[in-house]
């Protein structure tokens, strides 16, 4: 169980020496339970409250690595079952899956596709994460050449699946200088299949059709001297897969059971039958507790649909998000269309760009950089001051787009009028309303301004 | 290792909320359309029982639409046009309730009057026997004016107007209090606000079986994660007993989903965003899938596809 | 039937049993005040029954003791024998009512010890020179002062020294010496000599606590012989109108001379009310030596002239949380130039020397219960904890309590509706002002009373909409949206209507609901909740006004049992004259200062949520306020 900064704080020495770099010891304490400070920064801890706060901050979910030499995907470590209560940590990695049976050409297209499909989403560059090669021939010459064939196309990682440890062997050598994940040990397996992780020293899936199964094989593979294990509990209907990974989180959070406190990997396309079905499985997996997720298709507007959805769910909630500063246009705006300024804060963005984009009236809307503050908090932090409006003006170019000079400002920053305009010779300020939902009144009115 | 399900008994029930009435029950409708009543997150029915599957409301409109995507003009073809086929159309893609949404101005720009609301509402009611939703054009004295003439004209249907907001409930409830039908309060996406609202319907005395909670929400890809956890902490307040929470939620994924490039336009996007007739679809079928996994239970549409996707999906999710 | 008997004016009337005592007032033709329209709740129509048997349906407002003594509340008490009823002249209710909610009394909860403090007047007599003795004036008195009161190495500075020899010759070689032996950031010394008066005036030693609200200034004149507090000033903050919170103070020194221009304005303030205290005991302005001030961390930088820009810029950090100590002087502080002017230690930017002020004589610290310390001010600083941990915050509540921002807002001066009640069933108002005038405005206390009624009898909605379509004429559209007349024209000092209008109610809701998020979010930091709250303790200008029962309804306070709350008064000027008049209290202050710790809320996101929850009457969760859900019918 986690410990609330107030019971941290009474394991604490309580002196405030302030040697921690936190004013007070509470302060310390409420990092500490917030997982935002490392204990070893107080001098003065005892070796009991040590013990006791160790003991209280071991991760439930066990961080699994897998990597290649140009990315990583980690999985695990997760903390709560529904994000707001915090947030998800570490995003599932998105796997497209390809098979030792194609010819190689196939492979290194199928590969090469999804691995070079690039988007931009608000500001990043989002892709997926790796190949997930799969030996459908039982053959360990033809597993190694699609692995090799794999390798000359991306540094992703891999995942490596075959029921036959010397298949896996054989694509473990090929696969030499990543950290792919075996997949996997089965009860008739395991002993094999984890010597084989074990001697390679990578994480191993292991695979059993109930959580009984599946709990007897982690400890296995355990006993082996394995911890980097991933879970697949071999559910494949997004009924049964969203009640049963549900349970996993669950024990693994709620009860603090070990044995199941392994990140999950899940094949959404193995239940689907389109582009679209396989789509809404993997989503349904993104929100709810995959660790590692392979696909069967790929279709650009999947991708992209899925890596922003991914994007989304990951989002701390404790923290605002952003939208890019700069200047956007609404309704198709012309040279005679009204200008407004407002923050960078995305739900002050969003609710601004709504509304006038729901007005139907043209609009530029300049967004300028307060750090994802909101028009009040960034004016009283001082990120939306006249200065930052008037650089916004100037470095957006909004001047060359525009045949007029009046700028709109929030309604709840209208003392900043006079200070603008000086800031801006030659324009005229004017001030908007408060609210957001009263613009497309406002901008209706604007033409007599 | 004998593992043990933690199964999750909640103390709360979401309310079961009948939408629509047969000539038994002095309405008109073929059918009602049973909502909420579940004591479970969506589809945990090793933890408690869905009465009712989350419910497809599709969306049509008083006239053609004017800033509709291609794409859905294509898909409904000339029964926009006409508000009555178009609802039998909805019926025939596999709706299990109607939405008619109420424009500002008629063809020509006059305003849409109270007798153009009952004549709209009285053809979508006889050209479907499903239950129906009427949805005001979105300003207060639009609303309050045409959505009284709805709800007369509809009385006894218990049908759902929309939309109650905190500064704008009053009359509307005043009307479905009058005629027996239910409302759907709107709020922003925050948990608070959605409670509120609730207890300022039910503070003028409409019962809470009458009453539908629509926490607003965004597309994939705009911000739809807040509504998402916004959902997910109502239906967990309501699991836990909160009486004041306990309603069934309707957001609008497809008004959401088509009012962004993704699914509106198929040029002057970048080509990493692929086929568009695919990824509009994809889009809307996206947005409401994840918001029924967040616990919506009316979720409303716009193209007939989304509505097929989706609904395979519901079944799927609900087989046993 | 049975008699009722109505003293003192021995009217009586034969009425059933099972009469209510009100409706036998009106048949007997004796008039009982019943403002809020005989439900029980304001607890005006309180009687004495002394003799025959009542059945009391219900007992709100009184307190056992009141039972005892056998008041009942004519409204809801049922007569069952013949019995006489003494109906209290109506003042001695309001002094009932007011006295179960108000307390405040200077008086120091520790001994006073005059000897032992820094700031000491000791008369000498020194040995005249002569043309055998030519020892100057200065080394004269240093070696008097050394030779009969240990003082060594006296300190002096120019302007003392030229007043020495018409001291001197004046008092006859008698004079009286004001030293000071130590300060706060010389804790060694040496002794300063700050006065010299001729002849012998041990009779008193002035010195002033100082509170610097951001919108009220408070002097208390003390009398460091005897420790009291002797007279007693407050007015409006001069800088008001630079801007009504610390931000646009804040902004508003960054600009030309600003800063200038606002430390002048408030020293003018604080002088004028300096000379006020002085002039009531006759003495002048230079014969207060000393002054400890306390304020929040934005108003201690303006007085010091302090540039406080990085205040609110993030981080968010002041220039410096104590300010060493400095002579009077140096700020144009209308006391003696010499006199040293103690500032107490602040956390924080938003979180000041008011607040650390308040804790320390609050108590707060010395208790192991687990104790909320709130100022209701503008920046409703907040501090919860024992005396083993603090933490405290600041939640920007607004000015809204304090009068201002509200169209018909004032302080709770002479002319402020006080308390109101509105009639559920014709809405109707009725208001109780300060001084017994007629109303200008409505203050603080009157507001939340007047809110609290609103939503009661449901002349708003729970968000605080007005419901324009009640059958009254007090609910109209004014020039602002809906209002609400609280005084028709007729009865106000003004001519004009007292309203309170739609935007008003925003302010205020949002006023309420800042401060109760700021509790929940600090409950919650450190894992508990509002209802391990054992004590509650209110400060601040205007707290000591608050009706809690009024307060809990519009869900500012949290719903606990009444004698949790303690009512302090300004508990910041208090802080700044325990520190005035002890090192003890010194001592304490600054390890309050070390311990506390400091919640930035700008960096939570679950004040936001807090607050949401909050902007409801009394909340969206009805269950945290059980007492408001079963008055409202849905407990």
């Amino acid at each position: 169980m986690a410990l609330t900064g107030l019971q941290i704080y009474k394991l604490l020495p309580q002196t405030n020496c302030k040697e921690c770099g936190f004013p007070t010891c509470l302060a310390f304490a409420m990092k500490l339970a917030a997982k935002q400070a490392e204990l070893s920064a107080c001098p003065y801890v005892s070796e009991e409250a040590k013990a006791q706060l160790d003991a209280a901050s071991a991760p439930p979910i066990r961080l699994v690595v897998v990597e290649g030499p140009g990315h990583k995907v980690e999985a695990g470590n997760e903390t709560v079952i529904f994000r707001h209560e915090k947030t998800f940590y570490h995003p599932p990695g998105l796997f497209l899956r390809v098979k030792d049976s194609w010819p190689l050409e196939q492979v290194k297209g199928a590969a090469k596709e999804a691995m070079d499909y690039i988007v931009t989403y608000v500001g990043m560059n989002l892709h997926l994460d790796g190949v997930a090669v799969e030996s459908a021939s039982g053959n360990p010459e033809a597993f190694a050449a699609a692995v090799k064939a794999v390798r000359e196309v991306t540094d992703r990682p891999l995942i490596l699946m075959a029921s036959d440890p010397a298949v896996l062997k054989a694509g473990l050598a090929a696969a030499d200088g990543t950290r792919p994940l075996l997949y996997a040990a089965t009860a008739e397996n395991w002993q094999a299949v984890a010597e084989v992780a074990k001697a390679a020293n990578v994480p191993v899936a292991v695979r059993a059709d109930s959580l009984d199964g599946l709990a007897d094989l982690t400890e296995k593979v355990k006993g082996v001297g394995i911890q980097d294990i991933v879970l697949d509990p071999g559910v494949r209907d997004p009924a049964g897969t969203l009640v049963t990974l549900t349970h996993l989180r669950r024990l693994a959070l709620k009860k603090n059971f070990r044995p199941l406190g392994f990140p999950i990997i899940t094949f959404p396309g193995e239940g689907a039958s389109d582009v679209i079905e396989e789509a809404q499985l993997a989503a349904e997996h993104i929100a709810k507790y995959a660790g590692f997720i392979v696909l069967d298709r790929f279709a650009p507007e999947m991708a992209y649909a899925l890596l922003a959805w991914r994007v989304n769910i990951y989002t701390n909630p404790q923290e605002p998000i952003k939208v890019q500063p700069g200047v956007y246009e609404i309704n198709n705006p012309t040279a005679d269309s009204p200008v407004m300024i407002t923050t960078n804060f995305s739900i002050t963005y969003f609710s601004v760009a709504n509304e006038v984009d729901g007005s139907g009236l043209p609009g530029w809307l300049l967004v300028a950089d307060a750090e994802g503050m909101s028009v009040l908090t960034a004016w009283a932090a001082g990120k939306f001051d006249a200065e930052k409006i008037a650089k916004t003006v100037k470095t957006t170019g909004i001047e060359e787009k525009i045949n007029h000079r009046k700028l709109i400002i929030p309604g709840a920053v209208a003392v900043l009028m006079g200070e603008v305009e000086e800031e801006l010779p030659g324009w005229q300020i004017l001030v908007g309303p408060r609210e957001a939902v009263d613009l497309p009144g406002y901008l209706k009115l604007w033409k007599s301004f | 290792m004998p593992v043990e399900i933690p199964v999750e008994q909640w103390p709360g029930r979401v309310i079961e909320e009948t939408l629509g009435a047969t000539p038994a029950e002095g309405g008109t409708r073929s059918r009602v359309v049973k909502v909420g009543g579940e004591n479970t997150l969506p589809f945990m029915l090793t933890d408690g029982e869905m009465p009712n599957p989350p419910r497809i409301a599709i969306e049509i409109l008083d006239q053609r639409p004017k800033d509709w995507s291609p794409l859905l003009l294509e898909a409904w073809g000339d029964v926009v046009d006409d508000p009555a086929k178009w609802a039998k159309a909805a019926e025939e893609a596999g709706a299990d309730l109607v939405l008619l949404q109420l424009s500002l101005t008629r063809d020509g720009g006059k305003p849409t009057t109270a007798a153009d609301a009952k004549a709209l509402t009285r053809a979508v009611l006889q050209a479907t026997g499903l239950p129906i939703l009427v949805f005001g054009p979105g300003q207060v004295d639009a609303d309050n004016e045409l959505l009284v003439a709805v709800a007369e004209e509809a009385a006894g249907e218990r049908i759902v107007l929309g939309i109650c907001e905190e500064k704008n409930y009053r009359t509307i409830v005043a009307a479905a209090l009058a005629n027996g039908h239910l409302v759907n309060g709107r709020t922003a996406m925050d948990v608070n606000l959605a409670k509120q609202l609730n207890i300022l319907i039910a503070d003028m005395g409409l019962p809470l079986d009458r009453i539908i909670m629509d926490p607003t929400t965004a597309s994939l890809g705009y911000g739809i994660e807040y509504g998402y956890s916004v959902m997910e902490r109502l239906r967990l307040a309501a699991l836990q007993g909160d009486k004041m929470t306990q309603l069934p939620m309707l957001v609008t994924p497809g008004f959401e989903a088509w009012r962004q490039k993704e699914a509106k336009v198929g040029e002057g996007v970048p080509a990493s965003w692929g086929d568009w007739r695919q990824r509009a679809v994809l889009w809307e079928t996206l947005t409401a899938t994840n918001l029924i996994l967040s616990g919506a239970d009316i979720v409303v549409l716009r193209h007939p596809e989304t509505v097929k996707r989706v609904r395979a999906f519901i079944d799927r999710m609900m087989a046993k | 039937m049975v008699t009722v008997v109505f003293r003192p004016e021995e009217k009586r009337v034969e009425v059933p049993p099972g009469t209510l005592l009100s409706d036998a007032a009106r048949l007997a033709g004796v008039d009982i005040l019943m403002p809020c329209g005989g439900q029980g709740r304001c607890g005006r129509c309180a009687v004495v029954v002394e003799s025959g048997s009542v059945r009391r349906r219900s007992t709100q407002r009184l307190t056992p003791d009141d039972i005892a003594a056998g008041y009942a509340l004519a409204c809801q008490t049922l007569v069952e024998s013949d019995v006489v009823v003494f109906v209290p002249p109506q003042e001695r209710i309001e002094r009932r009512i007011k006295e179960t909610k108000r307390a405040a009394k200077i008086e120091l909860p520790f001994p006073y010890d005059r000897h032992d403090q820094p700031l000491r007047k000791f008369a000498v007599t020194l040995e005249p020179p002569s043309l055998a003795d030519q020892t100057d004036d200065w080394s004269r008195l240093q070696r008097e002062m050394a030779r009969r009161y240990g003082i060594r190495n006296l300190q002096a500075s120019l302007p003392v020294l030229r007043k020495l020899p018409r001291a001197l010759r004046e008092g006859d070689w008698t004079v009286t010496a004001v030293v000071e032996l130590d300060a706060w950031d010389r804790p060694e010394g040496p002794p300063r000599l700050i006065d010299v008066l001729p002849g012998e005036h041990l009779e008193s030693l002035w010195a002033v606590a100082i509170d610097i609200g951001t919108t009220s200034n408070v002097v208390w004149l003390v009398d460091l012989m005897r420790g009291q507090v002797i007279a007693q000033a407050a007015d409006y903050n001069g800088q008001i109108a630079r801007g009504e919170d610390v931000i646009s103070r804040i902004i508003y020194a960054s600009k030309g001379n600003g800063l200038q221009e606002l430390q002048e304005l408030v020293m003018g303030t604080l002088n004028r009310l300096i000379a006020q205290v002085a002039a009531e005991q006759n003495i002048r302005p230079d014969e207060i030596y000393k002054a400890t001030v306390a304020g929040n961390t934005t108003m201690i930088h303006l007085f010091a002239g302090i540039p406080p820009e990085s205040i609110r810029l993030m981080p968010f950090i002041p220039v410096v949380n104590q300010v060493p100590t400095f002579p009077a002087r140096e700020i144009g502080l209308g006391i003696n130039p010499e006199g040293t002017v103690d500032c107490l230690p602040g956390i924080a930017s938003y979180v000041g020397a008011d607040i650390t002020a308040g804790v320390l004589s609050s108590g707060l610290c010395d208790s192991d219960e687990l104790t909320l310390f709130i100022d209701v001010g503008t920046n409703g600083e907040m501090v919860l904890g024992d005396c083993s941990w603090l933490i405290s915050c600041a939640c920007s509540a607004g000015p809204a309590f304090e009068g201002a921002g509200v169209v018909h807002g004032m302080r709770a001066t002479a002319g402020a509706i006080e308390e109101v009640w509105i009639n559920p069933e014709t809405y109707e108002a009725t208001y109780k002002v300060i001084g017994d005038e007629r109303p200008r405005g409505i203050c603080g206390s009157g507001l939340i009373s007047l809110l609290a009624e609103m939503f009661i009898t449901g002349v708003v909605d729970k968000s605080g909409n007005i419901n324009l379509d009640l059958p009254t004429k007090r609910v109209r559209r004014g020039e602002h949206g809906p209002e609400y007349v609280v005084a028709w024209a007729d009865e106000t000092a003004t001519g004009r209507d007292i309203v309170i209008t739609a935007v008003d109610i925003d302010n205020l809701m949002r006023a309420k609901a800042a401060i109760y998020a700021g509790f929940s979010v600090l409950a919650r930091s450190v894992g508990l909740t509002l209802q391990d709250v054992q004590r509650v303790l209110i400060g601040g200008a205007f707290g000591q006004y608050i009706n809690v029962e009024k307060a809990i309804q519009i869900g500012m306070l949290p719903d606990m049992p009444y004698d949790r709350f303690h009512f302090l008064g300004n508990t910041s000027v208090r802080g700044a004259y325990y520190a005035l008049v002890s090192r003890e209290m010194r001592r304490r202050v600054t390890e309050v200062g070390r311990m506390m710790t400091y919640l930035e809320l700008s960096a939570d996101n679950t004040f936001f949520d807090e607050f949401n929850a909050a902007l409801f009457l009394p909340h969206t969760d009805l269950s945290q306020f059980p007492s408001v859900a079963a008055l409202v019918g849905e407990g």
